[in-house]
């Protein structure tokens, strides 16, 4: 949907400015009013900024730098380190993301490639209610379901890994409740993939045919046409997909609160509990008062960062390939 | 106002229901208690309050009390509506400090620098206490006995086996095995976890090290849960776990929980009974508060955790004063009836009779 | 599974290009490669359904079991742990607090549509607001949740419209970003004809573009409601949390279909759990319903303005 060419908006434009005076005033109203509602959108970015960094300021002020960098959270001994949780959130994103990224593009492919025309409107309707599904409602049923049900799978796949060097390590523990990085990362794959998969398809969908065709008359087998065209031609595409994957991994709080464990450390072993960042909000904020209150609030402030950073980035990845479609199409 | 007045329609239907059980249950339970002497009508339902709402925020470790004790109350006075938003101590102190609400409830005393930031000044009523149970799931073991310093040792993450010296010191007879304590706190910011860490402060203050709040810095590789009963679910289903847990959590899901060393030397289990001798043993202070935790006494339960409820001193608004008045007098009174019920424990006689005579200083109108 | 014609994906393949490629010299290998491949899509794809299947299979055999017209209008149980009672407050709230969201946040997306589509497009501006709606997308729903806490709950307390003014900020920039690209979709000459028959430029967008982008904001909208009303984590510390119906959303705490399904999660008693199972299935029903008329409205569309 975000890769429709530009043609018609400039041409509505040119259009738009040649008008003649009659009727100015309304019209002026009207716009002013419609330049109001879209400014709304940089007062909020502007606000949550402001005001959150404000009532986040005296946690700021008195960890400073170790706020990020220390991993110590002790509330009773006021000291608000939250480098554990951020290990925690990038950890399991990364789960996510190794998860997500191979099987949205196998998905987006099957999608674009295996799936007849008129058979694709319902499997990406399929997709559309796998995105649709609430949080929470991944979170209860990873809660009371696959957390307890998963917990002899992991034992298996550690006593099966017990001999391989590195994985060994990763893989290790005798997991307890279930509730850890691996199953966090697991039910955020699943939450991820139908975002990154729709973006992936729709990049997928531009290919230009010329470009497929000239494979094909080289005599390359479907695969080969994939892996000499289509992927080549959508890398931004996918890229961009992959971050804005990122970005809703690293913000997913409730699914993630209830799963992994809330229990904060730095450790390799990925089935053992841990805690992020959006899940320590959630737990601790409705009792926290004073530096704790403004510590919980500079975690959001991290997060809004981070998260706006990681989007910028996939826009102006969307953006490059949107200007690269348009260069190839014409 | 319309709203409000179906809101409550619609409550007191619950309350009626919600009362019935739970007088049903209170009785059942503390049967033989000598406590029910006056009848439950006679002591403050005599006068009709006029309309009011009273709003409360704060702690969450009574909240099922009060809101049992809300639908009871309004279904004596109609006219009155009560609301508790808990949010935590913390909160129940500030919406009170900044005139937000117009009870708060608090599992602690203010801190002597906040007192300041009151507009008016407030009162503590003591309302009930509660027993903090250190609850465990270890297949083969029925009952344990832990002396403070094994409790400081095993949530400290100093002990790490069940079939540690300090655990088998005070269980002779019992087959401790070789496997790892998995060790449940809470996930969320919680005044049980205040009051279970003070207790240790208290108790054990040379092998206890984290200190005390509503979060400490609990070693790695422990398990949390979220509420009472998100601890109570990982005890439940996982073998070879302990966690703290409030009383009526840990007895209504079946938990199995240890028998702690109190100040007298005696091993005593987690029960209502055991929370009130706490109570009973406790020096009560000239402003109402007071500290069960390690209380002496030989019945007294050690983990026992106090509640107050915090009132202004003025209240312009005449019905809503008396209003206050009444709620107040009302959980002391027949509101101590339906302590059993969610779980908590009543308050002797010798502090509901304090708590009712202080009432006098709040001035109305 | 493996029936589907693996050259479907390229219909327009002539026949000349196919008898080539199965031709070609390596061409066993490539071919079993290339089947491969294809197999590996099709156990992606599964892989998707797998987990979407069971989501819904729990939580629909869960569910039903405590369904019934009382538990969709019952009060929440005082005590938590008791088994029985509602949910009827929690979809009293969902449905109070994601309609005055979409109050709030509708009329100003839709105008926040208009403005960049139809009036400064090319501008520095209007990219840049264009950017930051894109960028407002991407916000984690629990730092909307602090932002409100912050500007709002700080100063007036917890209740309905503070969640409300949360779920309204994440659902702007979807329905502001979903109407700009609708109203792309217009072709001119309808513009065009407007403005020859002497129509100003409100007017035009008014009677002849917004109409024919109706179906297709429509369901920008929708979806944007449904992903709000499974919102949780803007909602917990806006409105807290009550057992009794609460209809005025301006005052006192409420609750949501999402927070309760989320505090039941946690609990160790049937009762809980068994009312979190049937307010994910009421929850869920609400989303799905949501979801699948904002595709059908715009598959409609679509079909409308086929290229």
């Amino acid at each position: 949907m975000t890769l429709v060419d530009n043609e018609m908006r400039s041409g509505s434009v040119s259009l738009l400015a040649g008008e003649s005076p009659p009727g100015r005033r309304t019209d002026s109203v009207f716009r002013s009013a419609a330049a109001l509602a879209a400014g709304v959108v940089l007062l909020i970015l502007g606000l949550i900024l402001v005001t959150t960094t404000r009532n986040a300021w005296p946690a700021f002020a008195e960890e400073g730098l170790s706020f990020v960098t220390s991993s110590t959270w002790d509330v009773a001994g006021a000291a608000f380190g939250t480098l554990a949780f951020t290990y925690g959130t990038l950890v399991i994103s990364a789960i996510a993301l190794l998860i997500a990224v191979p099987v949205s593009i196998g998905v987006a492919l099957f999608v674009t490639e295996m799936v007849p025309k008129r058979l694709r409107a319902g499997v990406v309707m399929l997709i559309d209610l796998l995105s649709s599904v609430p949080s929470v409602v991944f979170g209860l049923w990873g809660i009371l379901v696959v957390a307890p049900a998963i917990t002899g799978v992991y034992t298996n796949i550690s006593s099966a890994l017990s001999g391989v060097p590195v994985l060994r390590t990763v893989f290790s523990g005798a997991p307890i409740s279930g509730r850890s990085f691996f199953t966090a990362g697991l039910i955020l794959a699943i939450m991820i993939t139908p975002i990154i998969t729709s973006i992936t398809r729709e990049t997928f969908a531009t290919v230009p045919r010329a470009q497929k065709d000239a494979a094909y008359a080289l005599g390359a087998t479907n695969w080969e046409m994939i892996r000499g065209s289509v992927l080549p031609f959508s890398r931004s595409g996918i890229v961009a997909g992959v971050l804005l994957g990122f970005g809703r991994a690293i913000g997913e709080t409730i699914a993630v609160a209830l799963v992994i464990g809330s229990s904060p450390q730095i450790t390799q072993r990925l089935f053992s509990s841990g805690d992020a960042l959006s899940a320590v909000i959630a737990n601790q904020f409705g009792e926290s008062t004073g530096t704790y209150q403004a510590a919980l609030i500079g975690m959001g402030v991290l997060l809004f960062v981070i998260t706006l950073v990681i989007s910028a980035f996939a826009r102006a990845m969307i953006a490059r390939a949107e200007r690269r479609i348009g260069a190839e199409s014409v | 106002m319309n709203e409000s007045r179906i809101a409550r329609r619609v409550s007191s239907r619950v309350a009626l229901t919600a009362s019935a059980a739970a007088l049903v249950l209170a009785i059942s339970a503390c049967g033989g208690s000598s406590s029910d002497k006056g009848s439950p009508t006679s002591t403050t339902a005599g006068t009709k309050l006029s309309a009011a709402t009273l709003n409360g925020s704060g702690a969450t470790f009574p909240q099922a009390f009060y809101e049992t004790t809300i639908a009871k109350f309004q279904t004596v006075q109609p006219d009155v509506t009560v609301t508790y938003a808990g949010g935590g101590s913390g909160k129940g102190q500030t919406d009170l400090a900044a005139g937000l609400v117009d009870w708060a409830g608090s599992d602690s005393t203010v801190k002597p620098e906040d007192a300041a930031k009151f507009k008016t000044p407030f009162l503590y009523f003591p309302t009930v206490a509660a027993p903090i149970t250190v609850s465990f799931n270890l297949s083969g073991v029925k009952s344990l006995r832990l002396t403070p310093d094994a409790v400081a040792g095993i949530f400290g993450g100093a002990v790490s086996k069940w079939n540690d010296p300090l655990i088998t010191a005070t269980n002779k007879g019992v087959t401790l095995p070789a496997t790892d304590i998995v060790v449940v706190h809470r996930a969320d910011g919680s005044g049980t976890t205040a009051n279970f860490t003070k207790y240790l402060t208290k108790a054990a203050p040379t092998s206890w090290t984290l200190g005390t709040d509503k979060v400490v810095n609990w070693p790695a590789g422990q398990q949390a849960g979220n509420g009472n009963a998100g601890v109570a679910q990982i005890i439940e289903s996982t073998q070879g776990s302990i966690g703290y847990v409030d009383f009526s959590d840990a007895d209504f899901a079946g938990l199995k929980s240890a028998a702690i060393k109190n100040k007298d030397g005696k091993f005593v289990a987690a029960s209502l009974s055991g929370a009130s001798a706490a109570v009973a043993g406790a020096t009560l202070n000239a402003d109402l508060t007071y500290d069960p935790l390690d209380a002496q006494g030989a019945t007294s339960y050690a983990i026992t955790a106090p509640t107050y409820m915090l009132i202004s001193t003025t209240y312009g608004d005449t019905a809503k004063g008396n209003a206050v008045k009444g709620f107040v007098k009302y959980v002391l009174t027949d509101g101590q009836d339906l302590a059993g019920y969610s779980g908590f424990a009543r308050l002797p006689a010798k502090i509901l009779s304090a708590a009712i005579a202080q009432l006098k200083m709040v001035k109305v109108g | 599974m493996t029936t589907i014609d693996l050259r479907d994906g390229a219909p327009d393949l002539g026949e000349e290009t196919r008898y080539s490629i199965t031709r070609s010299r390596s061409g066993r290998q490539r071919q079993a490669i290339n089947f491969l491949v294809h197999a590996l899509f099709v156990i992606a794809f599964v892989s998707i359904v797998v987990p979407l299947a069971l989501v819904i299979g729990y939580v629909v055999t869960r569910g039903m079991k405590v369904m019934s017209v009382s538990f969709l209008t019952d009060d929440i149980p005082i005590v938590t742990r008791a088994p029985g009672g509602g949910l009827g407050p929690a979809i009293v709230g969902t449905l109070l607090i994601t309609g005055a969201a979409m109050l709030m946040a509708v009329p100003l997306g839709i105008l926040g549509g208009i403005y960049l589509n139809e009036y400064g497009a090319k501008r520095r501006i209007t990219k840049a607001i264009r950017f930051l709606a894109e960028v407002m997308t991407g916000v984690p729903s629990i730092v909307m949740g602090l932002f409100i806490y912050t500007t709002w709950v700080l100063a007036f307390g917890v209740s309905g419209f503070a969640g409300a003014l949360a779920l309204a900020c994440l659902m702007l920039p979807v329905i502001i970003r979903s109407t700009e690209e609708m109203l792309r979709l217009v072709p001119i000459d309808q513009r065009q004809s407007a403005y020859a028959l002497g129509g100003r430029r409100a007017g035009t967008i008014f009677r002849v573009v917004l109409p024919a982008a109706a179906p297709g904001i429509v369901s920008g909208v929708l979806l944007a409601v449904a992903r709000a009303a499974g919102e949780t984590a803007p909602l917990l510390f806006t409105i807290l949390t009550v057992n009794a119906v609460n209809t005025d959303i301006f005052h006192g705490a409420n609750t949501a279909l999402s927070v309760q399904i989320f505090r039941n999660a946690q609990q160790v008693f049937p009762g809980p759990q068994e009312r979190a199972w049937g307010a994910a299935l009421t929850l869920l029903s609400i989303v799905f319903v949501f979801t699948l008329i904002a595709r059908a409205v715009s598959a409609i569309f679509a079909r409308k303005h086929q290229v």
